[in-house]
């Protein structure tokens, strides 16, 4: 095909790809770089994403830029580990600290839509007391928005997602029911539910963003179980095939291979952004810029840009650009069952138990925590035998031979910040001659205690459903969060409850960075709640004269 | 008593909708039978005992005169028998997953109330039968009246409209079309329930029936369609057929209605006669 990515960007000249169509292209709006734009958004993933459409969608002229490619799914997606590894952000970063973070699959994508391009689609809220865990629960940093108020644009975005999740949910306030019903469970998932019922806790099938019947274009799940790496059949809600067709269609740019290396300032206001796209450097002027690149890139690019007015980089008065870099514990029981399970068959996270997300007592350390069924795909459960059980040779063979047998439980837990966990600057380069992150992280021992109390339940789960030669898996981590927080007070703070910057009043930042506590659920459905709520926000200020 | 023509014609509906229901059983548990690769080898029975009753209640349909055989009864009361089973066996294949008679599992178990389509061809195809022999009532329901046929074609519809509500939920009623088989028919079983009880037909009833057997078919269309949209649509049938909306399921709808009109045949000749 003479349409291969590699070839330079494919959003250009009047058109964008379709990514319902094999070949398929859609009309894109387009804007010189010399038109002063209301906004231009870097990243197109979960926050970047989400807010280029809700923008769109209010009249505002949006450039959305990504780094990464801009795939078709039904034709540019292999079920093949390896050839999707091109989803993942792997450029150079140096990652240090007592406990270094491994960057890639877990964390960072690099495509249009962002990591949720490769997310495993679990669409969790936060507990209403974890939006306030200083004021309600003894630790952390409270949000400068109400639990009432994101509980409201979760509903948005659960909506705009089709949600596939259970009638009833067993944990928290009532919530409206879910637009789609939960899909089948597999047999992994069944494993975490006998689990659950035998240690009397709750458990309920997890509310996912994959179709479980058709929505518009896009074609209700397979179960094909290679969502992790990228759905090829379109049911996974990702921002590529959720809001980014929405925001062509009201009129938003969307410039991939675009790498955007350095924020302008003049007089103290945002002008444009420097991009690198077709081997060179351009810039787009702007009104407002939105800084949407996740837990690393935010802060690299706040980082990098900084100038005379800014030595110090962008918003970053208060010094807490970088800072308070927050992963969740990602640690893992696993074990062998007699029967079949094939736990790759599905979603990899058919069935969830929050009970100690919301149960407080029992615990000697703060925070919470939730725990899923798993369905590692073979190349990524042999990196986890080998690297996180030590096996080799035919020991690591054998073991892979057991694959369709064992079953496992991984939890998602909330690490608290810390301002020691942040992002800084080397002085290495990459590619576009950008100085390269370097990425600082040790695990409290808050962490620790968690750690042991979830895997120790898990293993107990995994027990009472009969599962032998059980193991428990202590390295991993996920998500990346907090490296641009937002709050009420600019000296503690970067940006406010709107995402807007303190010290420069035309520069945002939106994405999983503005989180002040991660919670013990998967980030991104919060991530697309804040960019709807900033949009809402936008809207209403510029309407005010308040932009 | 020679056989009124309004008799003849009653019990050709009524076999014909018996007939109808078997044909649904036969495709539909064929089908979703095939799915479940046949776990348990009593799954062939349905099978079997639909291809069985879809001769006896098509033969009676084409001949609404009996010779005198057995075989049709032990035809239906097999049917009947083998529809008790498999609500049994469906409720164990519910029961048995984590989390019980939970939404979650009644939408992706064994569907609840499948096997009774089993009985109610059964039962139609018997009652037809007995009228083909000139007989008066069944233990000491009369017959003719009528009345038993459409309390039975009522209480099917009715069970029906549950299991097509209970499947549309699980789809969400994504397509808006998905509201008919639990607005159109429920008000046909009413109107027959209330016809049933004031023992009158009234012409609204028969409209409602016939537009109920016509959803039937209709719904095969609709269902043609939700397959097409699963991913390779029918050129994956092979997969899509099992994993779509399952396309024997509306016709059941078709041959309760047939049957229904049937009942309401009878109950006008009733009506005229008295």
């Amino acid at each position: 095909m003479s349409d291969k990515q590699s070839d330079g960007p494919r959003a250009t000249g009047g058109r964008a790809p379709d990514v319902f169509t094999p070949g398929g292209w859609v009309p894109m709006r387009s804007h010189e770089d010399s038109e002063e734009v209301d906004f231009v958004i870097v990243g197109t993933g979960a926050g970047g994403g989400t807010l280029a459409c809700k923008l769109a969608e209010s009249g505002f002229s949006v450039v959305a830029m990504d780094a990464g490619p801009y795939w078709r799914p039904l034709e540019d997606f292999a079920s093949d580990e390896t050839e999707q590894q091109k989803l993942y952000w792997t450029d150079e970063r140096i990652v240090d600290g007592e406990n270094p973070i491994a960057m890639g699959s877990n964390n960072s994508g690099k495509s249009v839509g962002g990591s949720t391009v490769h997310f495993a689609m679990v669409s969790l809220r936060m507990r209403p007391e974890h939006f306030a865990t200083r004021s309600k629960l003894g630790y952390g940093v409270d949000w400068p928005i109400g639990w009432e108020e994101m509980w409201r644009y979760y509903a948005e975005v659960e909506q705009a997602l089709k949600i596939a999740g259970p009638v009833r949910y067993p944990w928290g306030p009532k919530r409206g029911r879910y637009p789609m019903r939960a899909h089948p469970m597999n047999a992994a998932a069944n494993y975490l539910a006998r689990g659950a019922e035998a240690l009397g806790v709750d458990w309920t099938q997890t509310p996912v963003a994959t179709l479980s019947a058709p929505h518009g274009k896009a074609h209700p799940c397979v179960y094909r179980g290679f969502c992790a790496i990228g759905c090829s059949t379109n049911a996974k809600q990702s921002v590529l095939v959720s809001w980014l067709p929405r925001a062509l269609k009201a009129g938003a740019e969307i410039r991939d291979l675009a790498m955007v290396g350095r924020i302008e300032t003049v007089n103290g206001r945002c002008t444009g952004v420097h991009y690198h796209r077709e081997g060179e450097w351009h810039f787009q002027r702007a009104r407002n810029v939105v800084v949407a690149g996740y837990a690393i890139e935010t802060p690299r690019l706040l980082l990098n840009s900084a100038n005379a007015e800014f030595p110090d980089g962008l918003a970053n008065s208060s010094g807490l650009v970088g800072r308070n870099l927050m992963v969740q514990l990602n640690q893992a029981a696993w074990g062998h069952v007699e029967d079949d399970v094939r736990s790759y068959k599905g979603p990899p996270s058919l069935a969830v138990c929050e009970h100690w997300n919301y149960e407080d007592r029992g615990k000697d350390y703060a925070g919470g925590w939730s725990y899923m069924s798993q369905g590692p795909l073979p190349i990524s459960w042999a990196k986890t035998l080998a690297g996180g059980r030590g096996l080799w040779g035919q020991a690591l063979i054998d073991e892979m031979a057991r694959n369709n047998h064992t079953v496992g439980l991984k939890m998602v837990g909330e690490v608290l910040p810390d301002a020691r966990n942040r992002v800084t600057l080397t002085d290495e380069t990459d590619q576009y001659g950008l100085r390269i992150p370097r990425i600082t992280f040790a695990y409290s021992d808050n962490d620790r205690a968690m750690m042991a109390h979830a895997t120790d339940f898990m293993d107990r789960s995994l027990e009472a459903t009969g599962a032998t030669d059980r193991w428990k898996e202590m390295g991993d981590t996920a998500h990346l969060n907090g490296t641009a927080r937002m709050g009420h007070d600019r000296r503690t703070s970067v940006v406010d409850a709107d995402c807007r910057s303190w010290d420069i009043p035309n520069l945002w930042v939106c994405d999983g960075s503005v989180f002040p506590t991660v919670g013990g659920v998967n980030p991104s459905l919060t991530i697309q709640a804040i960019a709807c709520r900033t949009a809402d926000r936008i809207r209403t200020m510029a309407a005010q004269g308040e932009l | 008593m020679a056989a009124s023509h309004a008799d003849i014609v009653a019990t050709r509906l009524i076999a014909g909708g018996a007939a109808a229901l078997a044909f649904s059983v036969f495709a539909d548990s064929g089908l979703e039978h095939y799915r479940g690769s046949f776990a348990n080898p009593t799954m062939v029975l349905p099978i079997g005992s639909a291809v069985l009753g879809l001769t006896m209640n098509g033969r009676r349909s084409a001949k609404p005169e009996s010779s005198g055989s057995e075989v049709p009864t032990i035809s239906h009361v097999g049917s009947a028998a083998i529809g008790v089973i498999g609500l049994g066996f469906h409720a164990y294949n519910i029961l048995k997953r984590p989390g019980g008679a939970s939404f979650n599992n009644l939408f992706y178990g064994a569907p609840a109330g499948a096997p009774a389509t089993l009985i109610l061809s059964g039962m139609l195809g018997g009652i037809a039968d007995r009228m083909a022999k000139g007989e008066e009532t069944i233990a000491t329901l009369g017959l003719r009246s009528g009345r038993m046929v459409a309390g039975v074609v009522s209480i099917g519809i009715l069970g029906s409209v549950a299991e097509a509500g209970l499947l549309h939920f699980r789809g969400a009623y994504h397509d808006p079309f998905m509201w008919l088989p639990v607005t159109l028919p429920p008000v046909a079983a009413l109107s027959l329930a209330r016809d049933v009880v004031s023992d009158e037909a009234h012409s609204i009833t028969t409209g409602l029936l016939a537009a109920t057997a016509a959803l039937g078919l209709i719904g095969v269309g609709f269902h043609a369609y939700g397959v097409a949209r699963n991913m390779g649509g029918f050129r994956n049938w092979r997969q899509n057929i099992l994993a779509g909306p399952p396309l024997p399921a509306p016709p059941a709808f078709t041959g309760l209605a047939i049957a229904g009109l049937g009942a309401l045949l009878l109950m006008k000749k009733g009506s005229r006669r008295g």
